[in-house]
């Protein structure tokens, strides 16, 4: 015990006291965020059909779609829309003009236009068009899925409109008819309705268990390199007069592990002070709550698959020689924590379903899984129990086998150790 | 744990154990890495006090004996007996090694990094720091005690690595090759401060295929080969099993007592004295008598056989 408090003391603080964990403490969340906002920001700086033209047969049928793009803009229940309508009036996002020159000439000439810059793209609405059910629109790029159904839904809506009002209703009762009926989604946690929306809970899953993998396949493959590290540098050999592996092993893996909790918790604190204020002013992230249920299951969660995994490099680095064959082997441990994030859209459709139940169970995928079940829907204690005894136990288990081979491993300069002797080494040592 | 000075003034051979019980006993110990045989039947043992060769060509099994001893590694078979008791985890602490790869952490400072392996084999923080300072001070390695060890020269770091080895005050120190690489002038403050730790009481356990090294420092060897002992016990006593044979004579005047066939089987002029091996079942006292009644001696020396020697006859008898 007291070896194993020296040799996690020593990782702690030669890992803490460098510049590159200084650095990367600070710098992670800055990049982290970057990473997140810059793809948006992106998309907005997309080019955007600044300047459309509509080309209709009647002056007015142009005037009428006009109207109904730029209200759409603005009373769109769309969360983006929204968002956007609020910085600008649509009026100055976008010019529409109207053009009533329907010749093939004409068509050449808008083309042209977008060619040089002109205009940004034209609908071409004439009445023939109309009459085959075929709406063209001509950009420089082809419409994103939300121009072109912010362009449909318009186009449909005018055709629509004028259809009725060709059947004897006024536009007031066409409008009613074409009132689009808006599907609220509410959440049932436990007893009490919650208005959260489903992309937010798909954000806090998402946020939250890559933070786990991440910081999982940082932390293990810290683990292994240090290992190989010892093993080269020959400090082992001392090391080994002085301590048991199982206490050498434990206690890397738990320094590590301090090291990623210090570093999760500085993140998390400058997050908050960071984030708090843009919370605040955004209703839709306002939804996003964590309980406590889910701040504890974080940590369980992220410790215990933190360790599990760890251990399991740990013995890869015992057995390798090299950083290169360690990379070579270390699929075998990223494969499950993979395997886990592909399973995270199956959860989130259906949480308590029998086999996701029982995957969660996996020690290897709960770390992921149950984690993912838990935020999305409460499961039963019992089996959230069951899955953290389970991983519980399996460390243990990996613990006694891995110091097993991590003891005969170590001492191993020349080659890679391959199965059957790694079986002989389990079967032999006494750890 | 007594709180001995470091570095350690010389004091009476200590008593704890009963004088019966040797420091260290191995009884027929083997060890097999696979098909390969590092030590095959080994029985040896090491008095309590003092410096005990452990010698033999490269690949011998002298470093699988040792690991075995620290306990890094488990014996296949046999016993291994330490201050009599059979060798068990709590002995580790009383152990110092040397390894023959040396091994630091090169991104760390000297003097943290003394109190980290000083604190493994037992010792408070504080102790380790005050006695880390002082075996520092001794090296003359107190300008580095702040620098990581990567900076340092590979003498330097020999040093530290030493000192993390005697750092605890064990009672049993292993040095696997502990000259090399160093200077000849730290060559000589190494060898005081080991022959000054022997005279304290300590056992230490010297592995090194250098002969003179052996020759001058251990009072018992055991010399392995092939996995075997094949010549083990105290270092005089080999030698005179081994016998003296070999006279070395300074002289003026007849050397007509060279050609006494009944007493020199053959001899060698070196020009400043003569070299002569006795012929079998001669009295190096006869051929004194007889050469002191020709001409006139400064010098007649009955001379050991070396180490070199043996070992070179022993090594080629055994691999015959």
């Amino acid at each position: 015990m007291r070896n194993t408090w020296v040799v996690l003391k020593r990782e702690y603080l030669e890992r803490v006291r460098t510049r590159t964990f200084l650095v990367l403490t600070l710098l992670a969340p800055a990049i982290m965020t970057a990473l997140m906002i810059l793809p948006a920001k992106l998309t907005t700086m997309g080019e955007k059909p600044n300047y459309i033209v509509i080309v209709a047969s009647t002056q007015s049928f142009g005037e009428l779609l006009r109207q109904q793009l730029l209200s759409e803009l603005t009373v769109s229940d769309d969360d983006e829309s929204e968002e956007a309508a609020t910085k600008q009036k649509p009026e100055d996002q976008y010019t529409i003009v109207i053009d009533t020159t329907t010749t093939e000439s004409e068509r050449a000439s808008l083309r042209d236009k977008i060619d040089t810059h002109t205009i940004d793209g034209f609908i071409w609405l004439t009445d023939d068009a109309l009459a085959g059910h075929k709406v063209t629109w001509t950009g420089r790029e082809v419409a994103g899925s939300r121009e072109k159904a912010w362009l449909g839904d318009a186009v449909n809506h005018i055709v629509q409109r004028q259809e009725l009002s060709k059947q004897g209703l006024n536009s007031s009762q066409a409008d009613a008819l074409l009132k689009p009926v808006k599907v609220e989604s509410v959440r049932i946690d436990h007893g009490r309705e919650t208005k959260n929306s489903g992309s937010s809970r798909f954000l806090e899953i998402t946020v939250m268990v890559m933070l786990i993998y991440v910081a999982v396949l940082l932390y293990g493959i810290s683990v292994m390199r240090s290992v190989l590290e010892e093993k080269t540098s020959r400090i082992m050999e001392v090391l080994l007069s002085s301590a048991s592996p199982t206490e050498l092993m434990t206690g890397k893996i738990l320094g590590v592990g301090a090291v990623g909790l210090t570093q999760i918790v500085v993140w998390t604190v400058m997050g908050g002070v960071i984030a708090l204020p843009s919370l605040a002013a955004q209703p839709n992230f306002g939804d996003l709550q964590l309980s406590p249920l889910m701040m504890v299951s974080f940590v369980l969660y992220f410790l215990l698959g933190y360790l599990l995994y760890s251990t399991m490099y740990a013995t890869i680095g015992a057995i390798t020689t090299t950083e290169q064959e360690g990379q070579q082997l270390q699929f075998l441990i990223v494969m499950p924590l993979v395997l886990s994030v592909f399973m995270l859209m199956p959860v989130i459709r259906t949480p308590d379903s029998a086999t996701m139940v029982w995957l969660s169970m996996v020690p290897f995928f709960a770390p992921i899984v149950m984690y993912a079940r838990i935020v999305i829907q409460t499961p039963p204690l019992w089996q959230i129990g069951l899955s953290l005894l389970l991983m519980v136990g399996t460390i243990a288990g990996l613990v006694v086998l891995c110091a097993r081979i991590y003891r005969v491993g170590v001492l191993i300069y020349g080659k890679r150790a391959n199965l059957p002797e790694i079986m002989k080494w389990l079967k032999y040592a006494k750890a | 744990m007594s709180t001995l000075q470091s570095p350690p003034a010389p004091k009476p051979v200590s008593t704890q154990h009963s004088a019966s019980a040797h420091t260290v006993e191995l009884q027929n110990v083997r060890k097999c890495y696979d098909e390969f045989v590092a030590v095959a039947d080994l029985t040896l043992s090491i008095k309590p006090g003092g410096i005990y060769g452990l010698l033999g060509p490269n690949g011998a099994g002298k470093t699988s004996t040792i690991r075995m001893i620290m306990g890094i590694t488990v014996p296949d078979a046999g016993q291994i007996t330490v201050f009599g008791e059979p060798l068990n985890r709590a002995h580790m602490d009383q152990f110092g090694y040397l390894p023959e790869e040396r091994g630091l952490y090169k991104k760390m400072k000297v003097l943290d990094h003394l109190v980290f392996l000083g604190q493994l084999k037992g010792l408070s923080a504080a102790e380790a720091l005050k006695r880390a300072s002082a075996w520092c001070e001794k090296f003359e390695l107190s300008a580095w005690t702040s620098k990581k060890i990567e900076e340092l020269s590979k003498g330097m770091q020999q040093k530290v690595q030493f000192i993390a080895a005697v750092l605890h005050d064990p009672k049993l120190i292993i040095m696997d090759e502990p000259f090399t690489g160093l200077d000849p002038a730290n060559a000589v403050v190494l060898k005081d401060v080991l022959l000054e730790m022997a005279k304290a009481g300590k056992t230490i356990l010297l592995s090194t295929h250098r002969m003179d090294q052996v020759e001058r420092l251990c009072q018992s060897i055991c010399l392995i080969n092939h996995g075997h002992a094949v010549l083990e016990g105290d270092l005089s006593q080999i030698k005179a099993r081994y016998g003296r044979h070999n006279v070395q004579i300074k002289y003026d005047g007849d050397p007509s007592f060279l050609e006494e066939k009944s007493l020199v089987q053959s001899f060698n002029d070196y020009g400043n004295y003569v070299e002569a091996r006795l012929a079998p079942g001669a009295d190096s006292q006869d051929l004194l008598r007889l050469a002191s009644s020709k001409a006139r001696l400064h010098k007649f020396e009955v001379m050991e056989p070396s180490l070199e020697e043996i070992f070179i006859d022993v090594v080629g008898k055994s691999n015959a």
